[in-house]
């Protein structure tokens, strides 16, 4: 996923509160493009039929009615 | 006995010797610190050595038994602490520049029960940056060498302890565990690492870590040493609230128990995929040794594990509000892998976060429901042997998975979701690969029966091909 110099800048800016020179940017860039490659991946899960035990129970009327 | 002989023993054998005085806690430690200051330049192993404080430790362990005061098993044994863990009055930087000067005022909950112990704390152990990472290659104080191939890793983050127990430097390490930093290293330098339940031992004074999921655990040279070090430094603390005030078991008495009509879980999926073929090899060997030993074992399956790669989120995001109060003023002080992650995780979403939240929960009721029907899950600890300190990369099945940095979670693949459920977990060297570099299988258990992964790990060390094996540092 691409990100814009802007946008980077921003996020540690408000983050970190320090600056990064153009120069850093382009060697942070590629890395972080990097993570948020794989975060693009685990984005695309699809976990909504994955449901847990505890929920299953309270669906039942147990725990909830508890 | 000459010194590197003694410096070879278990804790289990060493610790009648200095019971009976025949051999002195001021020898032993002087021995001990002679071998890691002579080490030092080779392994890299500790960021300080603590040689005045030892010495005066040792001393103090002598007096007392010259006055018939024993205080058990770790009476004047020389250990390592991690550096990230708190040592009052002597610096603990956790591997990285920006704490290069950091002096905490007092020691961690687990140092002070193991000087209490009798244990004398040798020094301060390298590790990687911040702890985070699997390889302890330390862009501030430099590398770790494997004691096995010093060209080699000895795995993460806790590689110092990894190798000093593995070199007969120390008798047992402190090291911690995140996302398998105690039981990779383990693995790597063919030494024994547990990562007990979370809740059985204080995190108190373990610094700048993530809120969930981390853990201390030993390092040491045999599974009753495990147990022994386990028994000093677990228990509830009222200062901190993740521990629990669940009964702590006389692990030497459980580990005895036979292990006969015990079974033992193979999963069938996730855990034995993508592995290098030398390690599936010695770990099928392993069960198979089990098997004879009277285990029995059964397929079982895991369909959760296709989800686990979401618990990055939460890595990520934790590193984000761990690494704040840090970050703003000492940025350039970073080394780049822990600054990019951390810059990373700002972009990490709640919705992301909790996502990660609802896969550990699911994996870990998964591996609740299995831990019904067996005892134990056994595994390969890491899915390769150590790679070489400067591979970027390794391939495993003819697919390129990174060391470090982005992507590089195929290290702790089998490791870190054990971080994720809470249960505890050994890892056992169980062979070498062909050139000569340790191997581990790893054996999980059901929370708070640490007891019972002794006593199936204790059978196993006992017809492992590793047992007698020493690395051949000249």
């Amino acid at each position: 996923m691409p990100i814009s110099d802007e946008t980077l800048t921003r996020i540690i800016a408000e983050y970190g509160g320090f600056e990064m020179s153009p120069e850093e940017l382009e060697l942070v860039k590629p890395e972080l493009e990097s993570y948020l490659n794989e975060l693009e991946k685990l984005r695309g899960l699809d976990l909504s039929d994955v449901v847990s035990s505890r929920l299953l129970r309270a669906a039942e009327g147990t725990e909830a009615d508890a | 006995m000459p010194d590197n002989e003694l410096l070879k023993l278990t804790i289990s054998e060493i610790a009648p010797m200095i019971q009976a005085r025949e051999v002195s806690p001021v020898d032993l430690t002087e021995a001990a610190l002679a071998e890691a200051e002579r080490r030092q330049p080779t392994l890299n192993s500790f960021i300080t050595i603590m040689r005045e404080q030892a010495m005066a430790a040792a001393e103090q362990a002598e007096d007392e038994l010259s006055r018939g005061e024993y205080r058990g098993p770790l009476h004047g044994i020389p250990i390592g602490i991690k550096d990230n863990i708190a040592t009052g009055g002597i610096r603990t930087t956790v591997g990285t520049k920006v704490l290069r000067d950091h002096v905490p005022d007092e020691d961690a909950e687990v140092v002070r029960r193991c000087k209490e112990a009798g244990a004398i704390i040798l020094g301060k152990e390298n590790l990687e940056e911040f702890a985070a990472g699997a390889t302890s290659n330390n862009p501030h104080y430099g590398a770790v060498h494997n004691p096995w191939g010093l060209d080699h890793i000895p795995g993460g983050s806790s590689g110092g302890g990894g190798a000093n127990v593995a070199a007969g430097v120390t008798f047992a390490s402190l090291g911690t565990d995140l996302g398998g930093s105690v039981r990779l290293p383990g693995a790597f330098c063919g030494v024994v690492g547990l990562k007990q339940t979370f809740g059985r031992v204080s995190q108190r004074g373990l610094m700048v870590t993530s809120f969930n999921g981390d853990h201390i655990g030993p390092m040491t040279r045999s599974v009753r040493d495990s147990a022994l070090v386990l028994q000093a430094i677990a228990g509830y603390d009222p200062l901190d609230p993740s521990t629990v005030p669940v009964q702590v078991d006389e692990y030497a008495l459980v580990m005895e128990r036979g292990i006969q009509g015990l079974t033992m879980g193979i999963p069938s999926n996730h855990y034995f995929d993508l592995l290098d073929p030398e390690v599936e090899t010695a770990v099928r060997r392993a069960i198979a040794a089990l098997e004879e030993l009277g285990v029995q074992s059964r397929e079982v399956s895991l369909p959760s594990m296709e989800y686990v790669g979401a618990l990055r989120f939460s890595a990520m995001a934790d590193s984000v509000v761990t690494h704040e109060p840090y970050i703003a003023s000492n940025w350039e002080d970073y080394g780049p892998d822990t600054l990019y992650r951390t810059l990373a995780g700002q972009f990490v979403l709640g919705r992301d976060y909790s996502k990660a939240m609802k896969v550990q929960r699911i994996i870990k009721e998964e591996h609740a429901r299995v831990l019904q029907d067996v005892d134990f899950l056994i595994t390969p600890t890491t899915p390769m042997p150590a790679p070489r300190i400067d591979s970027a990369t390794i391939e495993v099945e003819g697919k390129e998975q990174k060391v470090r940095g982005p992507g590089s979670g195929h290290v702790s693949r089998n490791t870190s979701p054990m971080n994720a459920t809470g249960f505890p977990a050994i890892t056992v060297p169980c062979g070498f690969s062909e050139l000569g570099l340790p191997i581990g299988l790893q054996i999980i258990g059901r929370p708070w029966e640490e007891g019972n992964i002794f006593r199936l790990a204790h059978a196993y060390e006992g017809v492992s091909p590793s047992q007698g094996a020493w690395p051949n540092l000249g």
